[in-house]
């Protein structure tokens, strides 16, 4: 490993005016979980490293904001979004995910704001956040962005970030009567990277499912929201055959990446079983 | 701790493991912990192809990189072993490639720093040309290959000397035992004849210690401190690639973080000595994680299995062909070919038998011991025809093991007598375990319940020795001198206990000496579940020795008359003027009687010291929308002869269980073109604590008759029967078999839809 230098800004601002888009060997550091894997495996070899520990308190808070949305700086771990009561009050499955994801070192470091800006498509908090219709804002030298965290993710390990764009904080819609859930499917240890994740979210009036917001992450190279499994239950009630509808347009119209994880053809069929299975868990919902 | 003073018991008691308590507070000494004066660290330059000719080697840019002090290639090695060709049966293994490189990880060049990072860093500006060779991966393709591993095998004990100079081949050692008469007649007169064909694949060691030795130039001699289970081996091996008296290469051995066979024989111990003697200072070597990946694997195998039954139901004959994939370098596969070939008829009794169990070299890391020797592999074979052939045949599978298993006194297929009835005991223990014949609950809609069962029997390694010197203190405590290492079984804790039994003293009061070649006498190997027998034996009559050796001196010094309860420190104050002094005991273990079988057809009277038996039975639950198996319970039964401590056994049998779990259901050894793409743990999967089922662990009563205090070795038992159990149980459940570890929800859910006559798509 050659020597690199670390950077302790005190500012977001700071921070951003470190980086160099032109340069792929500068990088922001905030848990370090993902990028002390690629130093380790040598795929990353850093000549600095910018720490976001020291930058402003703000963005280690979470809350509700007056207008009803919901507010989580970039640098709220994973852990801190577990366990904050009005967090798991405003859309509870992200308490949910949490307790499924990674482990409590993992959790205790890794940062909202890096496990989106990572673009790492075995995540299982992306595609709870897309379809919670969250919205990420970043700061870079030009200035503040909102990105739809739907639209943040280009590609495998690729965001639509600038090279000196940071994400200050995601902001969650107000969820009201929304149910939801994520299902995750692992295919080798119980606790392992996502072989599949789905997330379903949707609000129930009486019987009928609208605005559902289906996304599947893990099997391609983003979290990919299915238009067409939405078209399916949308407006309808979640009965057995509508249900097996949705499972199997699901599976018919996301396209999946063979892996050591397994191979496409599995996958479709996991991405079937488990839409299938999200569909349940928000129908049996109690409110 | 356990400060009792005075104790009821020694042997047979679950004293607490002594090295526990500074373990956990992090006190013991690992090799990678150690630093010396002036020491230097080597990097690994690797082969980045996986059959190749070296064209030539660049390392000027890497010697000149500020920092680094030395770059070996194969050919510098030349300069203090000038036959650098290690290996424990062929000298095959070149210390760093020469002429050739046989896989992708392959070492190629060392770089000597006093800075590890500046080490890595120049590793990578070493130019190596390769001539690119056609490689050969699978073990079947590289019987029938125009590619060979190796030009000539290089056989290096006497044993295998009939393979001096063969060539073209990539077979590296044929095993074959023939039993009863011909088996192919057996076939024509059999009712059923039943053949089937199962895979397992590489999976790795991953002791979470991995490799790392160091090697210190000490004026005319040499220390390795290292990370080993064979230390009597690597003074043996490294004296003998020096050209050097055995006396002058110390080797010594603290605790290890796990073996589990990936720290047999030389791993990087030739190198780092070579590197030291070069560069005239102490060099460390600490291998990566990453890098266990590359060094050392368990088989994988392609093993055919083919059994004759009469018209009652009784196995009549049985033929194998079993092919195990080595990797590039021989190790100790030969002997797993050997070893686990010989009891491929498995516990039963076959009147005719034909064996044949090949090592193949192929470009792949080097494979070798791992935890059952190649008894997982062959067990998951005949377990699983076991039950498909008591299925075809319409006979439940208890019953059809009944009929057919080997009962005592009747003749295993090496011709050696079985000399007890644990195998029957297992049998009806592991059926028991899972409540067999009983009514059980098979689940219902998409999740389905199913239990199954495995026995299976493992010969010890013979001959093999064990020698033990132990020194009463003028006190009366003692010290036990062995080469024994204790890499996590608990060796140093029921050696200990047996020494205090003989010598009738608190366990407290005896030490154990940690392998020191300078000090404590030769063993074989910490492997194959030889430790308590083997070792337990030499400690007991050193200490008998011991024991007698004071009894003598009392008589001397009249203090043995009847009645007498003149105290040891007065027996020593009188012969010596002053309570000081020590006797010492001595003893050299090979179990007598030991018949080498013949080469010809493996028959032999006495081919093992004792056997091993074990069953493991599982519960299952199989989502069949997924084909995911969830592992309900585990019943592991075993003999283990006397328990010497239940509670280490214990550990012994589930730890061995639970390791093999991982091997069934998750773990695998993935390679792209020879190189391995998942060495991690972030990407190779061991069991974690949710992936532990409810274990229950059932050991027979029973003793072996020349065990110390009727024991024997267990370490491997419960690795058995784990895969072709949790095997058995799916087809109980969802009526697919399945052919090929791991066990994963895909493998089950493709043979679900296979035999719905609506396969899934190959991509």
């Amino acid at each position: 490993m050659t020597p690199f230098e670390i950077a302790m800004p005190t500012s977001l601002r700071e921070a951003t005016g470190l980086l160099d888009p032109e340069d792929p060997t500068i990088r922001v550091m905030s848990g370090g979980t993902a990028l002390m894997l690629m130093m380790k495996t040598d795929v990353f070899h850093p000549t600095r490293l910018i720490s976001l520990r020291k930058i402003e308190e703000t963005a280690s808070q979470m809350g509700l904001l007056p207008d009803g949305r919901f507010r989580i700086g970039g640098m709220c771990t994973l852990a801190q979004m577990e366990h904050n009561d009005d967090l798991a009050a405003f859309a509870p499955v992200i308490r949910q995910t949490m307790r499924m994801l990674a482990n409590v070192r993992v959790r205790n470091v890794a940062t909202i704001g890096g496990a989106l800006s990572h673009g790492d498509p075995h995540m299982d908090l992306p595609p709870v956040l897309v379809a919670l219709d969250a919205i990420a804002v970043t700061e870079g030298p030009e200035g503040s962005r909102e990105i739809p965290v739907a639209e943040l993710h280009a590609g495998y390990y690729e965001t639509v970030l600038n090279g000196d764009e940071l994400i200050r904080e995601v902001i969650i819609p107000a969820q009201d009567a929304r149910r939801m859930t994520y299902l995750k499917c692992t295919t080798r240890a119980v606790k392992d990277w996502p072989a599949l994740g789905v997330a379903l979210t949707g609000v129930f009036e009486g019987d009928t499912l609208e605005d559902p917001r289906l996304v599947i992450g893990s099997v391609a190279e983003t979290p990919i929201r299915v238009d067409e499994a939405e078209t399916v239950i949308k407006g309808r009630s979640l009965t057995d055959k509508v249900i097996r509808e949705a499972g199997e347009a699901a599976s018919a119209n996301v396209e999946t990446i063979p892996d050591e994880l397994g191979s496409a053809a599995y996958k479709s069929q996991l991405v079937r079983v488990y839409v299938e299975r999200a569909l349940r868990a928000v129908a049996n919902q109690t409110v | 701790m356990n400060d009792q003073a005075i104790q009821s018991q020694a042997v047979g008691a679950s004293h607490p493991r002594r090295e526990a308590r500074q373990k956990v507070t992090g006190r013991v000494e690992y090799i990678h912990n150690l630093r010396l004066p002036n020491m230097l660290y080597g990097k690994i330059c690797r082969s980045t192809v996986a059959h190749a000719k070296i064209v030539s080697i660049d390392t000027s840019e890497a010697e000149a990189y500020p920092g680094v002090e030395l770059v070996l290639t194969g050919e510098d090695i030349r300069k203090v072993m000038p036959d650098p060709y290690f290996g424990v049966m062929f000298h095959d293994q070149p210390v760093l490639a020469l002429d050739k490189v046989r896989y992708v990880g392959e070492p190629v060049a060392i770089v000597l720093s006093k800075d590890s990072n500046i080490a890595d860093d120049a590793c990578a500006m070493i130019d190596v040309q390769y001539e690119e060779l056609e490689p050969v991966f699978d073990e079947l393709e590289a019987l029938g290959a125009s590619t060979f591993v190796h030009e000539e095998l290089k056989p290096g004990i006497p044993e295998i000397s009939f393979l001096k100079g063969v060539r073209d081949t990539n077979v590296g050692f044929p095993y074959q035992l023939r039993h009863g008469n011909d088996v192919d007649a057996a076939f024509e007169a059999a009712e059923h004849v039943f053949e089937h064909e199962f895979r397992t694949h590489p999976s790795a060691h991953v002791p979470l210690e991995p490799p790392v030795t160091v090697a210190e130039p000490t004026g005319e001699g040499l220390t390795i401190h290292t990370a080993n289970q064979s230390p009597s081996f690597v003074s043996y091996e490294i004296s003998r690639l020096l050209g050097w008296p055995q006396s002058k290469v110390r080797t010594r051995v603290p605790f290890l973080g796990g073996g589990f066979g990936a720290k047999l024989w030389i791993r990087l111990e030739a190198l780092v000595a070579a590197a030291a003697l070069l560069a005239k200072r102490p060099v460390k070597v600490s291998l990566s994680m990453e890098e266990q990946f590359y060094t050392i694997t368990k088989h994988g195998a392609t093993l055919k299995i083919k059994s004759g039954v009469d018209k009652d139901g009784k196995i009549i004959a049985r033929k194998c062909n079993v092919f195990w994939n080595g990797g590039a370098y021989a190790d100790i596969g030969p002997a797993v070919a050997f070893h686990a070939g010989m009891t491929a008829a498995g516990p039963y009794d076959i009147a005719d038998v034909a064996i044949d169990s090949l090592s193949v070299y192929t470009n792949r890391p080097v494979a070798g011991a791992m935890r059952g020797f190649g008894h997982p592999q062959l067990i998951w074979a005949y377990e699983n025809h076991t039950d498909m052939m008591a299925h075809e045949l319409g006979i439940d599978p208890l019953e059809f093991r009944r009929r057919n298993i080997l009962r005592e006194g009747a003749e295993h297929a090496t011709g050696t007598k079985l000399n007890t009835s644990a195998v029957e005991q297992v049998l009806e223990r592991v059926a028991a375990g899972v409540d067999w014949g009983k009514p059980f609950d098979k689940g219902e809609g998409t999740i389905k319940r199913g239990r199954g069962f495995a026995i299976g029997i493992k010969a010890s390694i013979a001959p093999s020795t064990s020698e033990a010197i132990v020194r009463i203190s003028s006190d009366g405590s003692a010290t036990l001198y062995c080469s024994s290492v204790d890499m996590g079984q608990g060796s140093d804790t029921a050696h200990a206990q047996i020494v205090a039994e003989v010598l009738d003293i608190p366990v407290e009061r005896v030490h154990v000496v940690h392998p020191d070649t300078d000090v404590t006498p030769y063993d074989t190997g910490t492997l194959g579940s030889r430790s308590l027998y083997h070792m337990g034996n030499a400690a007991r009559l050193a200490a008998l020795d011991a024991k007698d050796k004071l009894d003598q001196l009392a008589k001397e010094v009249g203090a043995a008359e009847p009645g007498s309860n003149v105290p040891i420190w007065e027996i020593f104050a009188r012969k010596n003027g002053m309570p000081v002094g020590n006797v010492v005991g001595t003893a050299s273990f090979t179990p007598p009687g030991h018949v080498p079988p013949d080469p010809m057809t493996g028959q032999s009277p006495d081919i093992t010291p004792y056997w091993m038996f074990g069953g493991t039975a599982a519960e299952v639950e199989i989502d069949t929308e997924t084909g995911r198996v969830t592992i309900v319970k585990l019943v592991n039964v075993a003999d283990a002869g006397k328990l010497i401590n239940p509670k280490i056994v214990e550990h012994q049998i589930s730890g061995a269980s639970i390791m093999q779990l991982g091997q069934t259901m998750q773990e695998k050894v993935h390679f792209d073109f020879g190189q391995v793409t998942n060495a991690s743990f972030a990407d190779y999967k061991i069991p974690s604590m949710l992936d532990i089922p409810e274990i229950v662990n059932d050991l027979l009563d029973s003793e072996e008759a020349e065990g110390p205090f009727g024991a024997k070795g267990a370490g491997e038992t419960g690795s058995f029967c784990v895969s072709s159990a949790v095997a058995n149980a799916v087809f109980d459940a969802v009526g697919v078999r399945v052919h090929e570890m791991p066990i994963t929800g895909e493998t089950v859910y493709r043979a679900l839809r296979e035999a719905a006559n609506d396969p899934l798509g190959e991509d």
